[in-house]
């Protein structure tokens, strides 16, 4: 630990602090500028841009040195302070950097892509917003705190997928998104109360360190003695499955991952965002921080997780026609793989891909954006009813959008990972890790990294597919509509910056000299975690032909079939066809065992509601109504009446006595004599 | 020989005819013709008193300013029932009752 | 029985029962003129008290002044108030008069009531005039020893009762006096 200062701490810290600032001081000034500013966007832009160089600083000044942790105590309860603080440290600045960089594209395409756009500014405000949330996470050095901007990365996501709220389809897909993040944040939140009751602090530095307090603690005999305490051992069971939730949410893992391939509803550059660096990438940098807690049994089921949702989400892809449906299931199969590299021990693989990942990804959806933009440009001027993110009406923009149809296959082939694109680097690093976990297991164990083989083929098909649909061949629009008019171009400088910038990024130099073999890759050396030995196995040599070759094949395959049309065409009533095309049927399966128990459920206490609780409640208002009745009754008849009876015995007795006052001289007189005659009367009487 | 009694008597039953015709009479005249009774019975007392009185004649003398201050107010009482005639159009007090409540 | 008492009683009854027609009668008319009766017979009492100048001079105020001073004012209040009159079918016992018949008739019992308990005939001042011999006789003149003790004795109350006369003469001839004719 390193607590003590010095000026270039200093510095660097206040760079961290500024950098996660400003998107948030961003955020606030757009909110305060008018609905449609177009101001907004280059407010939010500069923020990035000035984030960014600031990380880049920061990163030059901590990777690779001692880790930086400042805390001070943030509040105290009871003799328990409760630090926060900032950590910097490998992982965070290059995930500070990573969002940074990844970020800064994406506004710049923003600025472009959303010009016609009714809520122009609110559009900058939430995706700063976003990546204040998500540079906050990466850096904050408490688990409370953490929750807090995991909070927000949910929340503000919530805005982006449901930012064109008016359709009902992103409605659904930002509720639907939400609620999966909130059941992956009840298991982060039970985790962290395990871990703060066991451990009593929220500090990852002390918690999740290599001498930390989750290392030094022992599962025995149904206990789980760690340094402070102990509980029994289902608590560190139910941490566990937590933080596995909370990932298997955040990063869209095998049952949780419904939410992301909906959450394209929103705008495409925000899928961009989302996909390659800020939310999906939040769950992977929260297995990251709290990698130690994982040992044994629990990383091969990590493993298991990772390798059947990069598999499943790669058979999904095969026949999607949907242009980012099939890139949001690419993204939950590379997240697959990165969760598997975790499950493997190959964690710095799985950071390296994470990094590599973010930057091809980013590229390919921000190539979608741009075909999309075009597809409704077409659909607009025509005024034709088609999707316009459909493949099938696509084809032949290769001609039309030359530059992005180049960032297309390089971002294709780093996703496919042929050798000299940074894709090769990470995801062959994951493989051959994968392969050199299973050799000290059972032989059901190979089954793992063999799917993880059969993946990697499939993404080569699908990536094929998708390009070749989408560039190759002739435009398929027109055979249907032959009157088209067409203004295809690769958009403004804005468009084509960010594709520059990122296909840069997508080679190998950015990452090592060597583009061969993963271990000389600065990034991997870096992420390495102690004690960690690079194999030496003949996996290293074989597996990235073997990948390679096959993909090779695959992806002349997809070019037979789906460009020269010489090939059999898959037949589309078959089983596997169709649970392809279905996605499974998780949706549905979900539906009918979840939703609709959960609908009947809502209907029932509903029901009961107003049957039951109601009717009782009905009950209680109508005995009130009686009782009140009964007493106005007796305030109207008895009491108000007793004050009637009294009112008018006093104005009978008045006017009793009024009477007397008749004004008639004889009468005063007549009742003269009569009292004096009634003294006479009583004198003699008595 | 007549005893004091028996002038007291018939005294009584005038005096009692004057207060019923002034309390039930509804014309002012009539009114006016009891409360000439009533003087006349104690008159009547005085004189039968004076009988009684040789040297001073005290019962006989203030009979004497009896009657004379019974034509006084019957001369004043004339003039107001005439006024008031005049004002209401009527001489029944039961119908003057501008004192009522 | 005697003479004198004969006409005592006779007196009496016509002085009470012209009273009580007086009284019971709705004509304002026979109402007037049965009181002349009245008038008279109690100036015969008077007589029969040895009152002969109380007597004379009832006679000649009563009958000569009111009574021509009431029957003035009846004529001058014209011919509505005969009209009234006239509508005036009442009974002599009527439910109305009935709480002043009550009343009368309890005075009356009062009074006589009170008259039998004072028993006037043996107060000590009637015994002492009687034993002093001081009770006037039928034979004696007392209108000379009036008129003495009227500007001797009772002087005083004499100029009063004259101030008082002579104002109510002026009061009267003010009421009277038609309003507006200054």
């Amino acid at each position: 630990m390193n607590n003590t200062s010095s000026h270039t701490d200093l510095i660097l810290i206040t760079c961290t602090l500024a950098a996660v600032a400003l998107p948030l001081l961003a955020a606030l000034v757009n909110f305060c500028l008018p609905v449609k500013s177009k101001a907004a966007g280059w407010v939010s832009t500069l923020a990035i841009l000035i984030s960014c160089v600031l990380a880049a600083k920061v990163f030059a000044g901590v990777w690779n040195n001692p880790q930086i942790h400042v805390k001070q105590v943030w509040f105290t309860i009871g003799h328990t302070k409760v630090y926060a603080g900032i950590l910097l440290n490998n992982l965070s600045v290059l995930m500070l950097l990573l969002v940074s960089v990844i970020a800064l594209p994406v506004h710049i395409y923003s600025t472009a892509y959303m010009k016609h756009d009714d809520r122009y500014s609110r559009y900058f405000t939430y995706l700063s917003f976003f990546c204040f949330s998500m540079l906050g996470l990466v850096v904050i050095d408490n688990l409370v705190l953490f929750y807090a901007f995991w909070e927000l990365v949910g929340f503000s996501s919530y805005l982006l997928i449901g930012f064109w709220f008016t359709r009902d389809k992103a409605v659904q897909a930002n509720k639907k998104a939400f609620i999966m993040n909130r059941i992956g944040d009840i298991g982060l939140l039970s985790a962290i109360i395990i871990l703060f009751v066991q451990y009593r602090t929220f500090d990852i530095e002390l918690l999740f360190a290599q001498k930390g307090l989750v290392v030094q603690s022992v599962v025995n005999n149904g206990l789980w003695n760690g340094p402070v305490g102990s509980l029994p051992a289902i608590c560190q069971y139910i941490a566990v499955a937590g933080i596995v939730l909370a990932v298997a949410a955040k990063s869209a893992q095998f049952p949780l991952h419904t939410w992301l391939p909906d959450a394209m509803e929103g705008p495409t550059s925000v899928s961009a965002l989302i996909h390659a660096a800020t939310m999906v990438a939040a769950g992977v940098f929260l297995l990251g921080r709290v990698y130690p807690m994982f040992t044994g049994t629990e990383l091969s089921i990590l493993a298991c997780i990772g390798c059947f949702t990069a598999f499943m989400a790669a058979t999904i892809a095969l026949t999607q026609n949907d242009l980012k449906r099939i890139l949001a299931y690419s993204t939950i199969s590379q997240l697959g793989y990165m969760i598997l590299g975790m499950g493997v021990g190959a964690y710095s693989s799985s950071l390296f891909h994470l990094a590599t990942h973010a930057f091809f990804k980013c590229l390919l959806f921000l190539v979608a954006g741009i075909v999309i933009h075009q597809m409704q440009h077409i659909k607009e001027d025509n005024h034709l009813d088609i999707d316009p993110q459909d493949i099938s009406l696509m084809g032949g923009f290769r001609k039309k959008l030359p530059l992005t149809f180049i960032a297309a296959v390089i971002g294709g082939l780093a996703l496919v990972g042929l050798p000299l694109t940074s894709g090769y680097l990470s995801k062959d690093g994951i493989l051959i890790q994968a392969f050199e976990w299973s050799d000290g297991k059972d032989a059901w164990f190979s089954i793992i990294p063999v799917m993880a083989l059969v993946t990697s083929w499939l993404t080569a098909f699908y990536v094929a597919r998708l390009i070749f649909k989408v560039f190759f061949g002739d435009f398929r629009l027109t055979n249907a509509y032959p009157n088209l008019k067409l203004h295809v171009t690769d958009g403004g400088w804005p468009y084509k910056l960010p594709l520059v910038f990122l296909m840069l990024c997508c080679f190998f130099p950015l990452f090592s000299f060597n583009p061969i073999a993963y271990e000389h890759a600065w990034l991997f050396s870096g992420l390495k975690l102690p004690g960690f030995v690079i194999g030496e196995s003949s996996y290293h040599l074989i597996i990235p032909v073997v990948v390679n070759v096959f993909s090779l094949l695959v992806i002349y395959l997809a070019y037979a079939i789906y460009v020269k049309q010489i090939a059999f065409s898959f037949p589309q009533t078959g089983f596997f066809y169709r649970l392809s095309y279905n996605q499974w049927y998780f949706d549905k399966i979900y539906k009918r065992i979840f939703v609709k128990p959960v609908l009947g459920l809502g209907k029932f206490l509903y029901w009961f509601d107003k049957n039951v609780i109601d009717g009782f409640i009905h009950l209680l208002a109508a005995i009130a109504g009686c009782i009140a009745g009964a007493t106005a009754w007796i305030d109207k008849y008895l009491v108000d009446g007793f004050l009637h009876l009294m009112a008018s015995t006093v104005q009978s007795i008045g006017n009793f006595a009024r009477k007397f006052q008749s004004g008639k001289v004889q009468y005063y007189l007549f009742s003269m004599l009569a009292i004096v005659l009634a003294l006479f009367i009583l004198k003699i009487l008595i | 020989m007549i005893t004091l009694n028996d002038f007291l008597i018939i005294s009584a039953a005038l005096f009692c005819i004057g207060l019923y015709m002034i309390v039930s009479k509804r014309n002012a005249i009539q009114i006016l013709i009891g409360i000439e009774l009533i003087l006349n019975a104690a008159i009547l007392n005085l004189v039968a008193f004076g009988k009684h009185d040789s040297l001073n004649n005290s019962g006989q003398i203030f009979a004497l300013f009896a009657i004379v201050l019974a034509a006084a107010t019957t001369a004043v009482a004339l003039a107001i029932i005439l006024n008031v005639y005049r004002r209401y159009k009527t001489i029944d007090p039961g119908k003057i009752n501008n004192l009522r409540d | 029985m005697s003479l004198v008492r004969v006409l005592f009683y006779l007196m009496g009854f016509i002085a009470v029962a012209s009273a009580l027609y007086a009284a019971s009668t709705t004509n304002l008319v026979r109402s007037i003129f049965v009181f002349f009766v009245t008038l008279f017979a109690l100036a015969g009492l008077y007589v029969l008290a040895l009152a002969d100048f109380v007597a004379v001079t009832q006679v000649v105020i009563y009958v000569g002044g009111i009574l021509v001073l009431i029957l003035f004012a009846f004529m001058l209040s014209g011919k509505e108030t005969l009209d009234v009159i006239q509508q005036q079918k009442g009974k002599f016992f009527s439910i109305g008069k009935l709480p002043a018949i009550l009343l009368a008739v309890l005075f009356f019992i009062v009074i006589i009531n009170v008259i039998f308990k004072a028993d006037a005939n043996n107060l000590s001042w009637v015994k002492d005039s009687i034993a002093n011999n001081n009770t006037i006789t039928p034979n004696a003149v007392m209108i000379d020893n009036i008129g003495v003790n009227l500007m001797t004795r009772y002087l005083l109350p004499f100029e009063a009762i004259s101030v008082l006369l002579l104002m109510a003469l002026v009061g009267a001839a003010h009421l009277s006096r038609k309003e507006g004719s200054e």
